[in-house]
């Protein structure tokens, strides 16, 4: 099995911000015969786009880059992508192994440490990354901190949404919608899950599909004997349940 | 610390330095009309007794330090002293030769005693006076070298601050990032990295020099961060542009030292770094009406990042509260998409420092 996989040319995607990070990983790849470049990006969204139309098995991504972080590239990827991380950063080591990186390479490195990233890659590829993007998404942060922007992806499209702008998040099915401003952006996440990466200071689930950005609140409206509805500054309403008034009752109390 | 006993090596010496000493009181008891063999038997251990004896005027010389007390109060002292140590070695010596006079060699000895009170005190007193002295030199050697040693402490503890600093002032992620992209140009263009390892050389070598000024020139800082800006445009390539305005007067104006660095790297950490395409970073430093002005303005990203800038700006808010107090001023704000510092000092001539 070993020998079988090793003659599969692996194909890789190079995203890093820096022109001669990405020509040194170049120079060092091009020392493997059975490694084939297939995407070269500046930045998250060209990778995001990138993947999508070149499907690599590997992606060495690195962490701070301009518009998407590495974090926030990759949970934007299929799982089935492996990654390895390149940084200046070593603060950065617990959390890429948290969303199962296969390996972190901290530059500058040298071309054999490179070939050990790519030797665990190959081991790992087929096998997709363990647990679903978004919960590792918010495994990557430390505890106690929230993000300041959610990002999503429609096919190649990437979405960045300010948390502060978020009106409303509504459970669709297997999707979150995001509401923010009028606009609305899918998310493929559950709303549970995304009411784990979100301030609880600020946001606040009043049903079992919607959880509301309280500091949108206009006012909240008696509708029925048992629910209400809380209308936004911009006018919109949102359901609320009796547990979800409950609830909002406490946070503002 | 006993300047003799607490150092190993030299009691020996000092002990050693007792022999012809011993030998010159023999002879001064010959001369008084002993025998040589009445006389070396008396001197020897008179001499070995008064060597140690002589160990303690260590205690008048703490009691009266040549640093501190006055003249008087130290001739005083040791002269008391040593007129006690005198007349109690004279004790010892009229004891010794009672109990030497029952041998037959020492008959008569005893009858000449009286003619040698005179020679043993006068004898007492110089030999306690030699030692006090040789204490107070010793003392004093001591006291110096410990001077130089502290001195020297000081002067390491302020080179470290000082290194301190510098590790505070370049983020090694900068470092790091930099030998990244020297190995890069190392396969695709060797002398671009001689020249990017020159840079940094350069630069690195200037933030320790500048770092150890108090005011440096204007002129001098924006060269500094205009190396910075060098390297980091291998890095950024594009993305990364400068634009300069420096008044000619403004040259010569002191600035405390790398106080514009941190602005100028926050310009590309948190401005350049988080743009997709980039921007321009623009550095201004004017002089008028006494004043010094100096500018970094960078482009941000329009959507919430996070920011990091706190720390460096509070360094050099407090740095500039500590030499001009209420006299120079920071102010940082967000305006049309760009972040922009201002820092005014009174503009000053040539520095010192």
């Amino acid at each position: 099995m070993e020998s079988g996989t090793v003659s599969e040319r692996l194909r890789v995607a190079i995203v890093d911000d820096e022109t001669p990070a990405r020509s040194l990983l170049r120079e060092y790849l091009s020392a493997f015969p059975d490694v084939e470049i297939v995407a070269e990006c500046a930045n998250g969204f060209e990778a995001v786009k990138a993947v999508e139309e070149t499907a690599p098995a590997l992606i060495l991504l690195d962490i701070q880059m301009p518009g998407l972080s590495g974090f926030e590239t990759l949970e934007l990827l299929p799982c089935e992508v492996a990654v390895v991380f390149v940084t200046a950063y070593d603060e950065y080591a617990v959390r890429a192994f948290e969303v199962h990186a296969v390996d972190y390479l901290l530059k500058p490195f040298s071309p054999e440490r490179l070939e050990q990233a790519l030797r665990r890659a190959r081991q790992r590829i087929g096998r997709p990354r363990g647990g679903e993007p978004e919960k590792l998404a918010a495994a990557a942060r430390p505890p106690g901190t929230w993000p300041d922007r959610l990002v999503a992806r429609e096919g190649g499209r990437v979405h960045v949404i300010p948390v502060d702008a978020l009106d409303f998040v509504e459970a669709r099915d297997d999707y979150v919608c995001l509401r923010s401003g009028g606009r609305e952006v899918l998310k493929q996440q559950t709303l549970t899950e995304l009411a784990a990466t979100l301030d609880p200071a600020r946001f606040v689930r009043v049903h079992r599909s919607f959880i509301l950005n309280v500091t949108k609140i206009a006012r909240v409206e008696r509708y029925a004997k048992d629910s209400r509805l809380a209308v936004l500054l911009d006018g919109t309403k949102v359901p609320v349940s009796r547990a979800g008034y409950a609830a909002l009752r406490e946070h503002l109390k | 610390m006993h300047p003799i006993l607490a150092y190993r090596g030299r009691l020996g010496p000092y002990l050693a330095a007792w022999v012809p000493l011993a030998g010159l009181l023999a002879g001064l008891l010959r001369i008084g009309g002993l025998t040589w063999l009445q006389a070396t038997v008396l001197a020897a251990p008179l001499a070995v007794v008064y060597a140690f004896m002589c160990l303690a005027a260590w205690y008048p010389c703490q009691s009266a330090p040549l640093r501190g007390a006055s003249f008087a109060k130290v001739a005083v002292t040791q002269l008391a002293a040593a007129g006690l140590s005198a007349m109690l070695w004279l004790f010892l010596a009229d004891t010794w030769l009672v109990f030497l006079e029952q041998f037959p060699a020492f008959a008569g000895a005893g009858e000449r005693f009286p003619r040698l009170v005179a020679v043993l005190l006068a004898v007492g007193v110089v030999l306690y006076v030699l030692a006090a002295a040789l204490h107070y030199l010793l003392i004093g050697f001591g006291e110096a070298r410990q001077a130089e040693k502290s001195a020297l402490e000081l002067e390491v503890l302020a080179r470290e601050a000082e290194l301190r600093a510098l590790r505070a002032q370049v983020d090694p992620h900068f470092l790091f990032n930099s030998l990244n992209a020297i190995s890069s140009l190392i396969g695709t263009d060797p002398v671009a990295a001689r020249t990017m390892c020159l840079e940094l050389g350069e630069f690195l070598r200037e933030s320790l020099r500048l770092g150890g000024a108090v005011t440096i020139p204007v002129a001098e800082e924006l060269r500094l961060a205009e190396r910075y800006l060098a390297i980091e445009r291998v890095r950024f390539g594009q993305r990364l542009t400068v634009e300069r305005e420096v008044d000619e007067g403004a040259g010569p104006c002191g600035v405390p030292a790398l106080v514009l660095q941190p602005l100028v790297e926050n310009a590309v950490r948190h401005g350049i770094a988080h743009l997709v395409d980039g921007g321009v970073v623009r550095i201004a430093a004017r002089c008028s009406g006494g004043r010094l002005r100096l500018t970094v303005e960078n482009p941000i990203c329009a959507g919430p990042t996070t920011r990091g800038a706190g720390i460096g700006l509070d360094n050099v808010r407090k740095r500039l509260a500590a030499l001009y107090g209420s006299d120079a001023s920071l102010d940082a704000r967000v305006a049309g998409g760009a972040f922009r510092v201002e820092l005014t000092v009174p503009a000053s001539g040539p520095p010192v420092g």
